[in-house]
């Protein structure tokens, strides 16, 4: 099998660190061949704090994925996330030098690059630019200009960019494993490409991978990225207020919130109880369970509203008509398709991989969307550049991270 | 003398002068006139001539050179007092033509202790705005000292426009316990240099919102009782948030709890010309959270040219006296006559001292420069051109007026800086210029026992004080994600009250 139809994605998340090998289709669709999964040490909100813990873990999980697979693992793409990682859309034009010419490939290329002129912060760098629109002489809404004939071209490009030392540190977890790095994906983007398809992306849609630190989001308007970011709150937020609520450990919360918990609330009998079960110690305590709802329902809620806030801020209703997508391991909370419901006041999906085939039952657990979705991305990217090996060394990432030729 | 290229700047250039006084003040100068940012007209004065030998300052002159003979004071303000009494041309020679006059000392020690109060008198004489910055003695330096420092510091509340004192005992917190020595200075003189150089930018800076004394005046009139400072920079992405987070981290505010007392508030924001509106309302509104409803806020904001300046948050605050270790030696001074008549001489200067300045210097610039009447003018540019009025003491009944102009309308932007003192002082202020030192001292008890809306206030915040360091729970550590001036990491229901 050649090497390059295998494609490996990694996410070293705040709860859990995986990794998913998979085998490039001919049909464009992705076969998983195996996964391996294991709870995260030493990641906070996406971002490692624990070189040595989270490398353990890292380890761990290409170890089992290698094994269920049966693939020796070479070459990795990494999801990156964090509050660090933000987002912008620049414009930028060039003007076809010998007058109305028929716009060619060189001037992609050229506007591309213009476009991605931009200052960024001292102590950040570029992870993504991706191409929005096409102006041809003023003329907005052009999606490939390729042949059309004009004199000025220009483009709208998405620069998702994050801080050059944060990234570094996810990246060289996975550095230490003697494996190389292909590919470095912004986690909002990698999980849109395991989830939604481009018929989605074309009627516009919002994608919200809630995961434990953090929760990416990405919003696709006719076909293209508009926005993306991160809000630096996710399952473990909810956790953490149980804990803090009900007076109890955060592995205890953890597992009611799984168990009992649900964003809605209004829904449990008056003065309805759950028993604490009586594990390790622990005294029988009942709580209420209308008090469980009321924590999590208070977090759930804010953190759609500040997204809404995020992503509506020039982006109307209607611009978004295949609805919003939730994603990630937190998405799996009783309840939590409703409060997004109200707040967006569109319709919502709990996203199940599209697409994908394979021998493994975790396809339908959105826990594995990221790293799917970053296996996707470089499938995809292999694809458009017809180069069926663009592998690229850790040298040369570190070099790119550091704007060094 | 040695001359530095510094002094050859032509006076008008510079914004303040800086006098360091006493072995301390001496050292804080030197700091000073080495660190880049303070460009102004530092000078030390001192007692013991070989330190003034070894300082780096521009202008250096020898305190009562005859009566020390250049040996220092040897710890006892009224030596101190006596060689500034001796060399008062120099001070006024020092201070002359200056707009504005920072004095630093250390207090509880000789020189600082007994010369400050005579700067104090004669820069206020020439005319200037006069900022006092002192440090209190560190507690294990004993009783005497501290209660030297004590009166040094309340015959300087009667001289300077403004005093802000930082307690040693608090510096100590800057560093970790285990750390050097030298680490924990020079971590404290960087916070005072911080503080003079901060507050030269705010008076300097130019900006939309620009910060006039008065509205100073009003932070810092309470004199010895301003001990809030704290600043922060950061050029970050998420700058305006780290920065306030910075200045808030400063340990004379405790990580903002100290503010929970605070009664008047001046906020200054300067940054890069792109400092956006959304950052200054997110830098005030997280301050916000901290300064109690009722405290005033005064929010000044400066631009500077270059773009790779940080945004810089320093904040300066004013708190009602609780009843802390300082409060519980306040009783003593009423009874410092006895045990002084009987250790020796030199105790009994340090109340003596006092009774001379107060009614020489302090009475001679509020009845000549000052009508009848100071409270008939309130506005504020007023203290620059007649700087004696303001004289905390003599300010009187407008107690009224103090509710009638302060925060509730514009908790934000302030109005124009009421320098009216709160209710407490009145009393006091009237009889002042009399027979200071005793009615000092009682005003000194008063606005701690006296305002009845001062003891509700803490007791209100008391409970968020308990909440903040439980409510962040697993994220107690960690960076906080702050978004739209609320940390997210802080349970949701607990931030919206919500009763479970």
């Amino acid at each position: 099998m050649a090497r390059s139809e295998i494609l490996v994605g990694v996410e070293v998340g705040t709860s859990k660190v995986c990794a998913v090998v998979a085998e490039s289709m001919r049909n464009e669709d992705l076969r998983i061949l195996g996964a391996g999964l294991v709870p995260s040490k030493g990641v906070r909100k996406g971002e490692v704090v624990d070189l040595k813990l989270a490398t353990e873990c890292l380890h761990d999980a290409l170890s089992k994925a290698e094994m269920n697979s049966n693939i020796e693992i070479d070459d990795v793409a990494v999801a990156i996330t964090g509050s660090h990682i933000a987002s912008f859309t620049n414009r930028g034009g060039i003007t076809i030098p010998e007058g109305y010419m028929a716009i060619d490939e060189q001037a992609l290329r050229d506007v591309a690059i213009k476009a991605r002129e931009v200052s960024l912060p001292d102590d950040h760098t570029f992870l993504h630019s991706i191409i929005q629109h096409y102006y041809v002489d003023n003329q907005p809404g052009v999606l490939n200009p390729l042949g059309l004939i004009g004199r000025r071209l220009e483009a709208d490009v998405h620069i998702i960019h994050g801080a050059k030392a944060r990234v570094q540190n996810t990246l060289r977890c996975v550095d230490s494993q003697e494996v190389k790095i292909e590919e470095v994906v912004s986690g909002g983007l990698a999980s849109s490409h395991a989830v939604l398809n481009d018929n989605q992306r074309e009627m516009g849609a919002l994608l919200i991978d809630i995961g434990g630190g953090v929760s990416d989001y990405i919003v696709f308007t006719e076909g293209v990225v508009n926005k993306s970011g991160v809000l630096a709150v996710g399952g473990d937020h909810v956790n953490n207020d149980i804990s803090l609520g009900l007076r109890i450990p955060l592995t205890r919360a953890e597992k009611l919130k799984i168990e009992e918990g649900s964003a809605l609330i209004g829904q449990s009998l008056p003065g309805e109880k759950i028993t604490l079960k009586n594990d390790a110690g622990f005294s029988g305590k009942e709580i209420e369970r209308e008090m469980l709802n009321t924590i999590i329902h208070a977090r759930i809620e804010e953190m759609f509203t500040l997204i809404h806030k995020q992503v509506m801020a020039g982006i109307s209703v209607h611009e978004l008509r295949a609805g919003v997508f939730l994603t990630g391991g937190c998405s799996l909370l009783r309840g939590i398709r409703e409060v997004a419901e109200s707040v967006f006041d569109l319709p919502v999906h709990l996203a199940h991989d599209t697409g994908v085939s394979g021998p493994t039952p975790i396809l339908n657990n959105p826990v594995y969307s990221t790293a799917i979705g970053v296996a996707r991305f470089v499938q995809t990217r292999r694809a458009e550049e017809g180069d069926p090996s663009p592998i690229r060394t850790v040298w040369d990432q570190m070099k790119k991270l550091f704007g060094m030729k | 003398m040695q001359t530095f290229p510094k002094s050859e700047i032509p006076r008008a250039a510079f914004p303040a002068r800086i006098l360091g006084i006493g072995n301390a003040g001496t050292h804080l100068a030197d700091q000073l006139s080495m660190s880049a940012g303070a460009d102004c007209e530092v000078l030390a004065m001192n007692t013991d001539a070989q330190s003034l030998f070894a300082s780096v300052t521009s202008r250096k002159s020898t305190l009562g050179a005859k009566a020390t003979r250049g040996l220092g004071a040897g710890g006892d303000p009224e030596v101190g007092y006596e060689a500034a009494q001796e060399s008062i041309e120099e001070i006024r020679f020092a201070v002359e033509g200056a707009s504005t006059v920072i004095l630093l000392a250390g207090l509880g020690g000789g020189t600082g202790s007994g010369a400050i109060p005579t700067a104090a008198a004669a820069a206020r004489e020439a005319g200037a705005f006069v900022l006092a910055i002192v440090t209190m003695p560190f507690s294990f330096e004993g009783r005497r000292r501290d209660r030297q420092a004590t009166e040094a510091l309340e015959a300087l509340t009667g001289q300077a426009h403004a005093v802000i004192r930082f307690d040693n005992d608090r510096m100590a917190d800057l560093t970790s316990p285990l750390g050097g020595i030298g680490e924990t200075f020079q971590a404290s003189d960087a916070l005072l240099t911080d503080c003079v150089t901060s507050f030269l930018e705010m008076l300097s800076g130019r900006g939309p919102i620009p910060m006039n004394l008065g509205n100073l005046l009003t932070v810092l009139r309470d004199g010895s009782s301003c001990a809030l400072f704290g600043r922060g920079a950061s050029q970050s992405d998420n700058r305006a948030h780290e920065a306030i987070e910075r200045a808030l981290k400063s340990p004379l505010l405790d990580r903002g709890r100290m503010l929970d007392d605070a009664e008047a508030v001046v906020a200054h924001v300067s940054g890069p010309p792109s400092l956006s509106y959304a950052e200054t309302s997110a830098i005030m509104q997280e301050l916000g959270r901290h300064v109690p409803e009722d405290a005033r806020l005064f929010l000044s904001v400066s631009l500077e040219d270059s773009p790779a300046s940080p945004v810089t948050v320093t904040i300066f605050g004013s708190y009602a006296e609780q009843p802390a270790s300082r409060s519980v030696e306040r009783p003593m001074p009423a009874r410092t006559t006895q045990p002084v008549a009987r250790t020796s001489a030199a105790p009994v200067p340090p109340v003596a001292p006092k009774p001379n300045l107060n009614p020489k210097q302090a009475d001679t610039p509020s009845e000549t420069d000052q009508p009848a009447r100071p409270e008939a003018d309130p506005p504020h540019e007023a203290p620059r051109e007649a700087p004696h009025d303001p004289s905390p003491d003599v300010r009187t009944q407008p107690a009224s007026d103090d509710f009638l102009h302060p925060s509730p309308p514009g908790r934000l932007f302030g109005e124009d800086g009421t320098i009216q003192p709160p209710p407490a002082e009145p009393p006091t202020a009237t009889p002042t210029p009399v027979p200071p030192p005793p009615q000092k001292r009682t005003s000194r008890v008063q606005p701690s026992a006296a305002p009845a809306k001062k003891p509700a206030t803490p007791k209100a915040h008391q409970e968020t004080l308990q909440f903040e360091p439980a409510a962040r729970g697993r994220f107690d550590k960690s960076e906080p994600t702050i978004v739209e001036g609320e940390d997210l990491d802080v349970p949701t229901y607990m931030r919206r009250g919500h009763k479970l």
